[in-house]
């Protein structure tokens, strides 16, 4: 009796599991095998290996790192002072709050901000540097990208540094350790599950934002998004668009198997 | 002995993952008494209770209850309830709906099961607590809703599964008297579960003392301290001096290098043995005046007594709990009477086997 | 440490300006009569009234929100499903397996799951549109219902569930009577991260939507690949306001629950 109550639960799980999770990736790898008219061939692989998709990948790769890398620089001192502050669970909404406004809105908005006219030349003719191109460059990509990403590897290191017990900093603070040295030894170290949730959060996303690119890099920066979203919706290369996907989701599972599957599920 | 059993286990076996958790018991359980299963954690006591309870079935043997095989019948159909180690209250709902989960399950009246949860709450002495959160109450507070939500439903046997062990020291003592007096004023069977030797001794009509999935001793707890079967009961069960020994003969043991008479007979000529011999029953005296000599190694004020951790010219530790103050490296004398000598069978982890007659 | 902590505040408050920054940006400009993103020239609610005005926009905002609510609504119960079965599986290893098929799709970047789906649609043979939409929407919320439950479950005592077996409620009493409702703030949690997700999903749809059927966020992307509309920071306005209704009122919801019920969230 036990056994087929726990059915009636697992049975639509699995039925979910099978067409939305298992069958997409198996119908991908599937159509990575086929050219553009149809016809079973390995022509996408080899196509891959040329230096042209091999030079974006490694391109996109370089952008995630650095999106990755900045969310962290700016994040992981931001979550540490939320911490220090007084209502930081209030706080902790109000930073996250712009992750509910929706998306393509925030890059919207970096349209008019990076425009020739807009706010951020304003400031720099102010301080005088004199106005630039910053929309369709990639530090517009990588800024914007940043900008996307900073709430999503804050959470998890707010959250990480919150479950630190801080009798753990008095501990090495009465052993004589110094700020910085208990920063390092002791809080780094043990907010590293965090640390790496968050780059989990941001390196895979930022692989395959196709529309940040599209509204805000012109074609300066390419990443494999952008490439499966051309062929898929573009080209209507199929075929090469899944090849790419094929990549994209190694890549996404090397990722996930560097920072570990997010624990405690 | 032989009263009508609510509960007779029948060479029960219980294994999980392969590892044998209770292994072959049987037992009798009666109407009316307060039972308490003893044992360090890991011994098996907990999943008595849970057998008892429904929450699990046994690998081998029997469970009857009223002479009738309950093995398959799960908890929900038993009637025995159980107040749990952590409470297991609904945090969702409040005192009074708490209380009356069970009788809303059985779809009694609304009348009744006003009166009954009212009854049941007068009964633990939380009158005017039922539109309280629980989350709102005292840990003693909670430990006597659980118990009024297990007794409304008027079960035949109440479980307790180390219900008082999140309770501080005071609060403990105290819920000894309330759930001793409890039981007698319900006059059902508690089976209660707890590794305090103490809390047992205390309370319980019968003790049953386990260890690795046997009962090692079952008996009244007079019997248990006084006559443990075996060296796991008498170490388990306060504190002792036990160290190896010959029965030479009928009434003459020996151990620490010297004879003594005994009241203790029915051994084999020579036979190796346990012996125990109980703190408080050595006094302390003169070198000349005592049957041990010993030398005082460490002392401790516990109260009513002084600790006193001595050792013999063979290195033997003996333990004594003494009115009288002795000094540190201090040579002593120590006397007991013969009735202070218990002698045990060797048994290495061998359980007692309970014959039902 | 004093200064430290001062110097923190400053620090965070930079980082809470240029978060909030664009947002505020967009808003101000939708008031400006100059028809572009700099240069203000002067108050006007012209771009509002266009917005109010714009039927074919009210007909996707619709669309939008039929699709959000009912993804969420079904996804809900399939995730609250998914989380009590994987609950109650008893073997570690399934256990483990099933998580990992469940967090496939929350790892999963949207053009991967956008592409795949439209090639699943294809072979299947459903129309891209409005069903196509929906089952993409249930599908990528199922799994982030799981995770918002799952723990709440796995929170609840065991004891609460042999408690109430030993009070005499059958299977259908437990899960009713006691795991339902210890797990509401989970399932309101996870209801409203599925309708948040939905609302805010652009590449996956973009992906599945085909030609008559459109969401707001395509219909905004669309709309900004042709450049700056003030109407565009009109509607954003809009959105953001409809955003911190629905915050605050989750914020209570949840704020109320925890009161009347958990209690003593985990720190």
């Amino acid at each position: 009796m036990k056994t087929s109550i726990r059915n009636v639960y697992l049975l639509p799980y699995v039925v979910w599991i099978g067409i939305f999770v298992v069958a997409p990736i198996l119908l991908i790898v599937y159509y990575s095998f086929f050219d553009i008219e149809g016809k079973w061939t390995l022509s996408n692989y080899k196509m891959f290996f040329t230096p042209i998709y091999l030079k974006m990948a490694a391109s996109s790769v370089w952008y995630a790192l650095l999106v990755t890398f900045f969310s962290l620089l700016i994040a992981y001192p931001a979550a540490y002072a939320l911490t220090k502050t007084k209502h930081k669970q209030l706080w902790l909404l109000f930073l996250i709050l712009p992750t509910w406004v929706n998306l393509l809105l925030k890059v919207y908005a970096f349209l008019g901000i990076f425009g020739t006219y807009g706010l951020a030349n304003a400031i720099l003719a102010a301080v005088g540097i004199g106005p630039k191109q910053i929309l369709f460059t990639d530090f517009s990509f990588v800024f914007v990208s940043v900008y996307i990403f900073i709430p999503f590897m804050l959470l998890p290191i707010f959250n990480a540094l919150e479950e630190l017990n801080p009798s753990l900093v008095d501990a090495a603070r009465d052993l004589g350790a110094s700020a910085w040295t208990t920063f390092r030894r002791v809080v780094f170290p043990l907010t590293l599950d965090g640390v790496k949730a968050g780059c989990q959060a941001v390196f895979i996303p930022s692989l395959s934002l196709f529309m940040i690119t599209r509204l805000i890099a012109g074609n300066r920066v390419i990443t494999l998004g952008t490439a499966i979203e051309e062929h898929f919706l573009v080209t209507q290369n199929w075929g090469m668009g899944s090849t790419i996907a094929v990549f994209l989701i190694i890549a996404m599972a090397a990722v996930v198997a560097v920072t570990g599957n997010r624990k405690r599920g | 002995m032989e009263k009508e059993a609510i509960i007779r286990f029948e060479r029960v076996t219980k294994i999980y993952d392969g590892q044998v958790v209770l292994d072959d018991i049987s037992f009798d359980i009666e109407r009316g008494k307060f039972y308490t299963l003893l044992g360090p954690s890991g011994c098996g006591k907990t999943t008595i209770l849970r057998l008892i309870a429904g929450f699990t079935e046994p690998t081998e043997g029997t469970i009857y209850f009223h002479g009738k095989p309950v093995n398959h019948i799960p908890a929900n159909k038993r009637q025995v309830n159980t107040v749990f180690q952590d409470y297991a209250l609904f945090p969702h709902l409040n005192v009074f709906e708490n209380v009356a989960f069970g009788l809303r399950i059985k779809k009694k009246k609304q009348a009744e099961i006003r009166e009954k949860v009212m009854e049941a709450l007068r009964f633990v002495n939380l009158e005017g607590y039922e539109n309280r959160s629980v989350q709102e109450m005292s840990g003693g507070q909670r430990q006597r809703v659980a118990i009024a939500r297990a007794i409304v439903n008027e079960p035949e046997v109440l479980l307790l599964d180390e219900p008082l062990s999140a309770l501080d020291l005071k609060l403990r003592t105290e819920m000894q008297y309330e759930l001793r007096e409890l039981q007698r004023r319900l006059g059902i069977t508690f089976i209660f579960v707890t590794h305090d030797q103490e809390e047992a001794l205390a309370m319980s009509d019968q003790i049953f003392v386990l260890n690795k999935g046997k009962i090692q001793q079952s008996g009244t707890p007079k019997e248990i301290y006084d006559e443990p079967v075996n060296r796991f009961v008498a170490d388990f069960i306060g504190e002792s001096n036990i160290l190896r020994g010959v029965m030479l003969k009928d009434y003459l043991v020996e151990f620490a290098g010297k004879r003594f008479m005994c009241v203790d007979k029915g051994f084999r000529p020579n036979e190796p043995v346990d012996v125990v011999i109980r703190p408080e029953d050595l006094q302390i005296t003169t070198r000349a005046q005592g049957k041990l000599q010993v030398r005082v190694d460490s002392q401790l004020f516990r109260g009513v007594h002084y600790e006193l951790c001595c050792y013999d010219e063979d290195g033997n530790e003996w333990l004594v709990h003494s009115t009288k103050k002795a000094e540190v490296g201090e040579e002593i004398g120590l006397y007991f009477d013969p009735e202070a000598i218990h002698v045990m069978r060797i048994s290495e982890e061998d359980g007692e086997k309970i014959d039902e007659n | 440490m004093r200064s430290n902590h001062k110097w923190g505040k400053v620090y965070l408050a930079v980082v809470f300006v240029i978060l909030y920054m664009p947002i505020v940006y967009l808003i101000y400009y939708s008031f400006n009569s100059g028809g572009t993103m700099h240069d203000f020239e002067g108050v006007t609610l012209d771009w509002y009234k266009e917005v109010l005005h714009d039927t074919r926009l009210w007909i996707i905002v619709l669309n939008t929100i039929t699709i959000a609510l009912l993804s969420s609504a079904i996804s809900t119960i399939l995730g609250v499903m998914g989380a009590l079965a994987i609950y109650y599986v008893k073997s570690w290893r399934m256990k483990q397996i099933l998580l990992m098929l469940n967090n496939v799709l929350i790892v999963s970047p949207d053009v991967i799951i956008g592409a795949s789906f439209l090639i699943l649609f294809t072979m299947i043979g459903i129309q891209l549109g409005f069903t196509s939409v929906l089952l993409s929407h249930i599908a990528f919320s199922v799994p982030i219902v799981v995770l918002m439950v799952l723990p709440k479950l796995q929170e609840m005592s065991s004891t609460l569930i042999d408690a109430a077996r030993d009070l005499g409620a059958n299977q259908w009493d437990v899960l009713t009577k006691v795991v339902l409702p210890y797990i509401t703030p989970g399932i309101f949690a996870g209801f409203f991260m599925a309708l948040t997700y939905s609302l805010d999903d652009f590449a996956v749809t973009f992906f599945v939507t085909g030609n008559g059927f459109s969401t707001l966020s395509v219909e905004i992307y669309s709309r900004a690949r042709q450049g700056i509309s003030l109407s565009i920071n009109a509607l954003s306005a809009l959105l953001f306001l409809l955003t911190i209704a629905l915050v605050i009122g989750y914020y209570f919801i949840s704020q109320k629950s925890a009161v009347s019920g958990m209690g003593g969230r985990r720190r």
